[in-house]
């Protein structure tokens, strides 16, 4: 019994405080390791610094010792010369902002990144071809300055938005400077002063009231009963003691030191109600100051979706410039003007390049973050979307994340038998058997021996989600006995306090003593709670369905087992016990003297145990679940303690019910932890000591070797070391975390997760997601919204790059054949930007094919966004049709204007002539230039429509990859009719809208050409369809490999 | 933390493209067994075999839509525009009268479009049609074919005719003769019903000065409605278009002169504003003496 209870959570009334003392050199490993961490990273970017930051031994020096060493006096302050020197010595108390890459530095990077500097080249070439035309010809058209322009405007256009986007993402540095508080109190002159907080420099004497954001980091020189929140900086929530002592070694660990940017709670009011310091590190120096600079340091890592679309983007420059080159070699070859060669290339490269892609990505992300972000995920790196749909492992803390961050009574232990509470998110029931006379004694000790109270004017709020003054196991239990027995404050009312203990850690126990609400009765009614061990010490009888029984050895055992019991679910146990005072010795007018203790403290009636836990959130274990079959592995890390952790663990299912850990399989098997194979345990528990001693290979052993793993007992820095450890595994990690100093491992992970709640501010800006509702389930719908985008950002690619061939092929042919130009530069910019942008847009909308959260996440090097059969079957395959289908519209058109095929081979150069103005046709009629041209932007707008009609079957056969498009169902996404709508109405307005002034080289055009490609759009279709289906019936066959993308 | 590139020798990149050519453990040629090859090759031949048909068929039923004769629609055609011979550059008809090659080349172009208008090819192929109202031959339902063409005899050229011309069309002493076509449009009853010709100006003032006088061929630059309609080519095989020559004889020497010639026809706007040739030619004629 004595080995195993420091395994057991001990009753502790006041949070976590045992869990401070048991792990004191934890603690000072937890804090080195933050130093350790802080400077072997500064090592790597600010190596200069290093030294000068070790050196913090403030917390040693006498007060005496502070002032010589900073020259100031601690009851005059520095003298304003004095400060004015430091203040321009040290610059002002702020942190500065990180090196930030100036906007205009931006905006350039947006200008030349993905195709834009393709493009640039397009432009360029226009008006060097314009500067060679005009230096032979001072009359020649301006085509091609405007064709230049319009390149130049559509790559400034996409980087405005593209920076815009960008721009849009928030800083991570803005609420550093939020923390920043504004004013402080200074001693100068001996004068007290309010300054603002900026321009405080060492040696300043500050004064700090309770609620004061301490302005800088400071040594305490006077301060009594202070106490200061330092969960922003270290993830303690647990409000930390303040004094002038000097207690520790380690400056973070010491109590007289106070942390810029933490907050002050509570001053004791006497004498004075504030707290005195002294300025010792200002601005960037302070601690908060070397976080800030480590966030910023690590790099963040390049998302999954940036890499993908970097390949694509590197794909199709490939296959522009090397088809541009080749024909531009042809052309060359084939006695063209270079000058009418370099206008080929320009055109390969436009219609190559799909100028509107990378808009329409950006857009579709931004869809789909405002979906997540109704789904309580807000994403505020857009390409983050992505990332969180190709994570194969997730590092999840666990309080309020997978808990409910709040304390509910869980299990009940009374009339030898335990009973089980309901702990849902919801409940204001309890099912529990409530018959029993023990039940009602039990009840009265849980109301009365409870100094918690609601907060007043709560009446409507549902009991559970009510403010309770008070800590978290007496919260728990109010609320528990509020939704069993109805109004709490009426029965105290009722039921006299007369006096009362305090929980104290020594005592460990709490009591107080009441009057009976049973007016017959003038009995007092001693009621006390506290760690079971010593209740049960102090007790003689145990009570038993109503009636007190002597304690027994048989009774004692059975406590026991009870109480391990409860224990061993990581539950925190109280034992409650109660004493009627006899009316003769206690009369009612007896004073009882909670100091001397003049009322028994033996003897007692043992009444029952209550266990408390943060239970996990109802959603979670569905949610691990589907994290399972996604093929995602959750890892819990946390800083609690390690059997609560694995409770927690097995209750959500990130230890399977049938999975054990190696101390489990020795317990069953009966033999030493050394004994046991380690092959055969699935689960395992790490905590921070052990995972202190352990060298990266060790660590990438446990990561590999054990699918269930939970990391107890850590720090919040060695999430860091977790989070790379995984990253070596080639995962793509989501990490979850909310105190400021897990903003490096938020920065490191590939995705970072901060709690919306929870989470701290600079948490929040390290992070690239922040969970609104801290809830984990959240994620999974994150996760699934991102494996959906990622299927449909492939098929939007799919979709577009399908008509860059459609594009392509008139120059080709025109350069090769020499018919008449089918289809003009400025046209093609009117498909990529004009009718194709919705509809690709209008992709993103489109439901999952098959269970997404069924298959395991992509492999960040193997499944890429583009693959070769992607590229291939857009190219290749439809690419190829649509361009048929468009070609034959075009020679429809020029057939029945008067041209056969046959007499537009080799047409081009008489074609363009601009002083043969009677070129003849196959009729034997004769054209003027105007004419012909009139009729080759007839061509251009035969092929445009052309195009844009198989670009509808194209779009209706990209909804699916795999299904029929029946199966999907045609009408579920309306956003593509939409679309297919949109490109209908783009090409009747340019086509009759702008086609009566042909200033845009459209022309109006005759319905019927409108409909000649329809056969050709209905063949893409069948063709996509026999494609599915030999993909569904032959899975892994030669063609699944080749046809599916 | 400090982040590892996997920088590859050149060697080893030598040694990935050699395997990727050929790797012998996989007996992959390219990426692909030779199975996967023959299937792959296979399939695209069949493929693109079944495209090529596919496009094949689409574009002879097409091509049924289109008739052998007339194109089916002439709307781009509504004004026939004009044209210039001897064909230049730039529509710049350039002499220099002491150098006769300048103008040879001019000369010989001009013998050749000619030969076709000889009197006695006409005799031989065309008929000899009442002026002044046009030729037409309706099908009645019955294809009428080969449609009839009338003559239009080089002599009616007169002085531009070329024909015992020893000045070689006014070439070689700096009065050009300048034929003006009309373009062949399929069914256009050009004029009207009504009588039309052509007239040439200079384009500004000073052009008009510079151009002096010409006379022209056949008189009043007249063109006779016989020529009309045209049937097209595989109908009217024998159709000679229409002539007008100008001859100008007293051009400034060594100015640019911009003259302007215009067809007068009830149904022929000349005044597009895109369209610079549509009832109209415009050309430079410079003559260079020295």
């Amino acid at each position: 019994m004595g080995q195993k209870t420091p395994q057991i959570y001990s009753v502790e009334l006041n949070g976590a405080k045992d869990m401070k003392q048991t792990d004191k050199g934890d603690d000072k490993d937890k804090y080195r390791g933050l130093w350790s961490t802080c400077l072997e990273l500064r090592k790597n970017h600010h190596k200069e610094h290093v030294t000068k930051e070790i050196d913090l031994d403030d917390h040693k020096l006498s007060n005496k010792e502070l002032e010589n060493k900073y020259h100031t006096n601690i009851v005059t302050g520095l003298s304003s010369t004095q400060a004015a020197e430091l203040l321009a010595r040290d610059g002002p108390n702020a942190l500065s902002p990180p090196q930030e890459t100036p906007e205009i530095i931006k905006f350039l990077k947006q200008m030349v990144g993905g195709f834009s500097i393709l493009l640039w080249v397009g432009a360029i070439l226009c008006w060097i071809a314009y500067g060679i035309q005009f230096s032979n010809d001072k009359s020649s058209s301006l085509d091609n300055v405007y064709l230049g322009t319009v390149l130049a405007l559509v790559v400034i256009l996409t980087g405005i938005f593209a920076y815009y986007q960008e721009a849009k993402s928030t800083n991570i540095m803005a609420s550093f400077s939020k923390m920043i508080p504004q004013q402080a109190l200074v001693i100068r002159d001996s004068e007290k002063k309010i300054i603002p907080a900026e321009q405080l420099v060492v040696g300043d004497i500050v004064e700090i009231k309770g609620g004061d954001q301490i302005p800088a980091d400071i040594r305490l020189l006077f301060a009594q009963g202070c106490k200061v929140d330092n969960s922003s900086l270290t993830g303690e929530s647990e409000p930390q003691p303040r004094s002038c002592e000097f207690t520790h070694d380690n400056p973070l660990e010491t109590k007289n030191i106070g942390f810029y940017s933490t907050t002050c709670l509570e001053v004791s009011i006497s004498p004075v109600g504030t707290a005195t310091g002294m300025v010792i590190n200002t601005g960037d120096r302070t601690i908060i100051g070397h976080i800030a600079s480590l966030a910023s340091g690590v790099g963040n890592e390049k998302t999954p979706i940036a890499t993908e679309i970097e390949h694509f983007v590197h794909i199709v420059a490939g296959v522009a410039i090397s088809i541009g080159v080749l024909f531009f070699i042809i052309a060359v070859s084939m006695k063209y003007r270079v000058l009418d060669s370099i206008i080929f290339l320009i055109g390969i490269i436009v219609a190559n390049v799909p100028e509107g892609l990378l808009a329409t990505v950006t857009v579709t992300l931004s869809l789909t973050a405002k979906r997540m972000a109704k789904k309580n995920c807000l994403v505020k790196n857009l390409e983050a979307v992505e990332t969180l749909g190709s994570t194969s492992i997730i590092c999840s803390d666990k309080t309020g994340t997978l808990t409910q961050n709040r304390m509910t009574v869980a299990h009940l232990w009374f009339d030898n038998q335990i009973f089980m509470a309901d702990t849902s998110e919801d409940h204001f029931k309890q099912t529990f058997d409530q018959s029993s006379g023990t039940w009602a004694s039990l009840s009265k000790i849980i109301t009365l021996c409870n100094r918690a109270e609601f907060r007043p004017g709560q009446e409507r709020v549902p009991i559970m989600k009510r403010v309770v003054v008070g800590d978290a196991s007496e919260t728990a239990l109010l609320k528990f006995s509020e939704v069993v027995l109805g109004d709490v404050m009426e029965i105290r009312k009722r039921n006299h306090k007369v006096a009362e203990i305090p929980f104290n850690s020594t005592n460990k126990f709490q009591l107080s003593i009441h009057k009976t609400d049973d007016p017959t009765d003038k009995r007092f009614l001693m009621v006390m709670k506290g760690a079971p061990e010593k209740i049960l010490e102090k007790c003689s009888t145990i009570m038993v369905n109503g009636q007190e029984q002597p304690l027994d050895q048989s009774t004692a055992e059975a406590f026991y087992t009870a109480y391990m019991e409860l224990g061993g679910l990581g539950e925190r146990v109280l034992g409650f016990c109660h004493l009627y005072l006899s009316a003769d010795e206690f009369p009612e007018t007896y004073s009882f003297d909670v100091d001397a203790m003049n009322f028994p403290m033996s003897n007692l009636c043992f009444v029952g145990l209550l266990s408390m836990i943060d239970p996990p959130r109802s959603t979670v274990p569905d949610a691990i679940t589907k994290c399972r079959s996604a093929g995602i592995k959750v890892i819990m890390v946390t800083g609690d303690h390690p059997i609560t952790a694995k409770a927690i663990a097995k209750s959500v299912g990130i230890i399977s019910a049938n999975s054990e850990t190696v101390e489990d399989i020795a317990k069953r098997l009966n033999i030493a932890v050394e004994q046991v194979n380690k092959q055969d345990a699935k689960a395992v528990v790490v905590t921070g000591m052990e995972l202190k001693d352990m060298s990266e290979d060790q660590l990438d052993e446990v990561l590999t070797s054990y699918p269930e793993i939970v990391f107890a007992r850590t720090s919040p820095q060695q999430k860091l070391i977790i989070v790379e450890g995984c990253q070596r595994q080639d995962a793509v990690v989501a990490v979850t975390g909310d105190g400021v100093n897990d903003s490096p491992a938020l920065k490191k992970a590939d995705i970072g997760i901060a709690m919306g709640i929870a989470g701290s501010d600079a948490a929040k800006n390290a992070a690239d997601m922040v969970l609104l509702d801290d809830n984990f389930a959240s994620i999974v719908t994150g996760v699934e919204e991102g494996r959906l985008i990622f299927d449909n950002l492939k098929k939007t690619i799919a979709y577009t790059l399908t008509k860059n061939i459609a594009e392509l092929c008139p120059f080709l042919i025109y350069i090769i054949v020499g018919v008449p130009l089918p289809l003009g530069t400025i046209t093609i910019l009117f498909i990529d930007l004009g009718t194709d942008i919705v509809p690709s847009i209008a992709l993103a909308y489109e439901k999952a094919e098959s269970d997404i959260m069924n298959r395991k996440p992509r492999h960040k090097k193997k499944d890429r966004l583009v693959n070769k059969p992607l590229a291939v079957y857009s190219y290749l395959h439809i690419g190829l049709m649509q361009s048929l289908g468009a070609f034959l519209v075009y020679f429809t058109v020029y057939a029945q204007e008067g041209f056969r095929p046959s007499t537009l081979i080799n047409l081009r150069v008489e074609w363009e002539k601009d002083f043969v103005n009677n070129l003849e046709d196959s009729y034997g009629q004769e054209w003027t230039r105007y004419q012909r041209k009139y009729l080759e932007w007839t061509g251009y707008t035969a092929f445009f429509i052309g195009i844009m009609i198989q670009q509808i079957a194209d779009l209706i056969i990209r909804k699916t990859r795999k299904n029929s498009i029946f199966q999907q169902g045609l009408f579920r996404n309306k956003v593509i009719w939409v679309g297919i709508a949109s490109q209908i109405i783009i090409a009747l307005i340019l086509s009759y809208g702008l086609g009566s002034i042909t200033a845009l080289n459209f022309t109006m055009l005759r319905p019927q050409y409108w409909f000649v490609a329809v056969p050709h759009a209905f063949l893409i279709w069948v063709y996509d369809e026999v494609r599915k289906l030999f993909i569904r019936l032959y899975p892994g066959s030669w063609w699944d490999k080749n046809m599916y993308y | 933390m400090v982040t590892q590139k996997e920088k590859k020798s050149c060697g080893q990149v030598v040694e990935e493209w050699k395997e990727f050519v050929w790797n012998p453990r996989t007996h992959q040629f390219m990426g692909r067994t030779g199975t996967s090859w023959a299937f792959i090759l296979l399939f695209y031949f069949v493929f693109y075999g079944f495209l090529t048909a596919m496009f094949t068929l689409t574009m002879w039923v097409m091509l049924q839509t289109v008739s052998d004769h007339t194109p089916k629609y002439q709307d781009r055609l509504a004004t026939p525009g004009l044209m210039i011979r001897p064909k230049t550059e730039n529509l710049d008809v350039v002499v220099n009268v002491s150098d006769a090659e300048s103008w040879g080349q001019h000369v010989q172009k001009l013998n050749k479009f000619l030969e076709p208008y000889n009197d006695s090819v006409q005799a031989q192929k065309n008929d000899v049609c009442r002026p002044g109202r046009y030729y037409e031959q309706p099908d009645n339902g019955v294809l009428n074919y080969p449609k009839r063409a009338c003559q239009f005899n080089r002599t009616q050229l007169g002085d531009c005719s070329g024909l015992g011309d020893p000045t070689h069309y006014g070439y070689s002493t700096g009065q050009p003769c300048v034929f003006i076509k009309m373009n062949r449009v399929i069914n256009f009853y050009a004029g009207a019903n009504q009588s039309m010709n052509v007239t040439c100006v200079g384009k500004r003032e000073e052009d008009a000065e510079n151009l002096g006088s010409f006379v022209m061929f056949p008189a009043h630059g007249n063109i006779d409605l016989m020529y009309f309609p045209y049937y097209g080519k595989k109908f009217h095989v024998n159709y000679t278009q229409p002539l007008v020559a100008v001859k100008f004889l007293n051009v400034t020497p060594n100015v640019e002169v911009n003259v302007e010639c215009r067809i007068n026809a009830v149904n022929i706007a000349t005044d597009d504003e895109r369209d610079k040739f549509a009832g109209r030619v415009a050309f430079k004629l410079r003559i260079n003496k020295t």
